[in-house]
């Protein structure tokens, strides 16, 4: 049995709303994050809105191993924390709240929050991705019911039960080695043939016996009336298909960005993604994009984290900019 | 050993400074077959001697069963956080990991004696006709479930009518069960409404005011 911690969180400062900032940040994960504690910095005032828990997709990782400085690892939702801390203590305001309208094309642009109308001299959209579905038959039925897309969250629901999880790349991966704490079996199904994780992250899976590989299969259905009963598996090269018993189901297949509230206001590509340039700039002047939103290689808190940067830094610019004409 | 380090202490010492009215934290536990009592009740003591407006008051369960039965307690380990006044916000199981904070946001809140939440939804709760009761199933390992928490607590502040309770998952094998709980967090309204996920405000609130309406029989 684990020791049990107790995380001390500052609660988010739930300042009075101002009218005016120089930056509005919409998203609260690692790049979010970074540009509030860049643009603070550089003394702009900024306000930085995130809908649901600071961290972003982040926080639902049970362990980061890859992001530097942090040799034991650092679970998503702390290296959040610290960097909530680090963004407030130069001066950032962060709200947890949802947009209810967002207008680019106007100068100053205006963003609903509360029922007051914001306006942001200069916006960065940080808004991340969320899981995507496999969009199967039982997957939206069974889910809560066994089906699951945190495994941080609800895995400790799942103790002593043989569960699957479907998708082998690191997130997959990651959340399979936090999971085999509470679970009786794993079984890792992969729809490609060879497994796209890191390797470091598929030599510790490999090192537990309770752990095992289906590779080019794909997943057909997930069953059971009131909860999970079993997956149906069906290997790629011979077109067989069989019933896998399980009690839970975990999909790791990929991320979806959360641009639907974009529609309209902002140049996405075919798959709803945002192009910038280098300096994060969208199609709309004063519009800045960073982390998983972007059209980007990699999708990582290191590299989110460099995007937030240069994204504060470009709004920076805009705004100096902006002022020298005005002036 | 204590739970909390220095540097946390010191933290919250800073909140605390900031606390109005005097807490309750009213304890209930039992010396057998409960897991993480000893634990709840360790750390509960270490936040009452971090402020002197936080006083922790321990029960037994059974030895102490009209206490339990005036709060409403069957389940260990509980806990009620009320300022002189009971308003209905309950924790079942140990309020550890990521849920910890839910914890001290509450304490802050009750010695307020106000809630965060918005002119609209306290009015919205001010005309709860039916007891409604919101059952929140947490992981300590959750990060959204905090917020889940905090806000069927603050409904409890803000409406005699509600009570809100966090239950954490693990714990309670049996209530898991009954709910069909699979992902966190799980709201539970009156047995009648459910939801998963940590809603914003308005959205919360629409759920609780839909579960009135079916216990008032007008859909």
């Amino acid at each position: 049995m684990e020791g049990i911690s107790f995380k001390v969180t500052k609660a988010v400062g739930e300042k009075d709303l101002q009218l005016e900032y120089d930056l509005v940040i919409i998203g609260g994960g690692p790049a979010g994050l970074t540009a509030a504690i860049y643009a603070s910095r550089s003394r702009m005032r900024t306000l930085l809105v995130e809908k649901e828990a600071i961290g972003g997709e982040a926080a639902s990782t049970s362990m980061i191993e890859n992001y530097p400085g942090f040799p034991e690892g650092i679970s998503g939702a702390e290296l959040a924390e610290r960097m909530r801390s680090q963004a407030q203590k130069f001066g950032a305001q962060i709200v947890l709240a949802t947009p209810e309208s967002l207008d680019l094309w106007t100068e100053p642009k205006e963003v609903g929050l509360r029922g007051q109308l914001i306006r942001a001299r200069s916006i960065i959209i940080a808004s991340g991705t969320s899981p995507r579905k496999l969009g199967i038959p039982g997957e939206i039925e069974l889910k809560g019911k066994g089906v699951s897309y945190c495994a941080t969250c609800d895995g400790p629901m799942f103790a002593g039960k043989d569960i699957a999880i479907i998708g082998c790349g690191n997130s997959g991966l990651q959340e399979g080695l936090f999971i085999l704490k509470f679970v009786k079996s794993l079984t890792m199904v992969e729809f490609l043939p060879t497994i796209q994780a890191e390797q470091i992250l598929q030599e510790s899976m490999r090192s537990h016996k309770n752990v095992r590989w289906l590779l080019n299969h794909e997943t057909v259905s997930i069953n059971g009336e009131e909860w999970v009963e079993s997956i149906t598996v069906k290997d790629r090269e011979s077109g067989e298909e069989r019933g896998l018993p399980v009690e839970g189901v975990f999909i790791y297949v990929g991320l979806k960005p959360n641009s639907d509230f974009l529609t309209g206001q902002v140049e996405l590509n075919e798959w709803g993604f945002i192009p910038t340039n280098e300096g994060m700039q969208t199609s709309v002047p004063g519009v800045y994009a960073a982390g998983d939103i972007r059209v980007t290689e990699m999708r990582q808190v290191a590299t989110a984290i460099g995007d937030g940067a240069v994204a504060a830094f470009s709004a920076y610019h805009y705004v100096e900019s902006n002022e020298r004409k005005v002036a | 050993m204590a739970h909390l380090s220095d540097e946390d202490r010191e933290h919250l010492r800073k909140n605390f400074s900031e606390l109005e009215r005097p807490v309750r934290l009213i304890y209930f536990s039992q010396k057998f077959e409960c897991q993480y009592c000893e634990t709840t009740q360790e750390i509960l003591s270490e936040l009452s001697e971090l402020s002197d407006k936080i006083a922790l008051k321990v029960y037994d369960l059974h030895e102490d069963s009209t206490e339990a039965e005036k709060f409403g307690i069957d389940m260990i380990p509980g806990l009620v956080v009320a300022n002189e006044k009971d308003y209905g916000i309950r924790y079942f199981g140990i309020p550890g990991g990521y849920e910890f904070s839910s914890l001290i946001e509450a304490i802050i809140d009750v010695s307020k004696g106000v809630s965060e939440l918005s002119e609209e939804t306290k009015q919205a709760l001010k005309k709860l006709e039916k007891p409604i009761h919101i059952r929140v199933f947490i992981t300590m390992s959750c990060p959204y479930c905090p917020r889940a928490v905090r806000m069927a607590h603050q409904m409890a502040m803000e409406s005699e009518m509600v009570r809100g309770e966090m239950i954490e998952a693990a714990e309670f094998p049996q209530l898991v069960q009954r709910y069909n709980v699979g992902a966190v967090p799980k709201v539970v309204i009156n047995d009648t409404v459910e939801f998963e996920g940590a809603l914003p405000e308005h959205i919360f609130l629409d759920h609780v005011l839909q579960a009135d309406g079916v216990v008032r029989g007008s859909r």
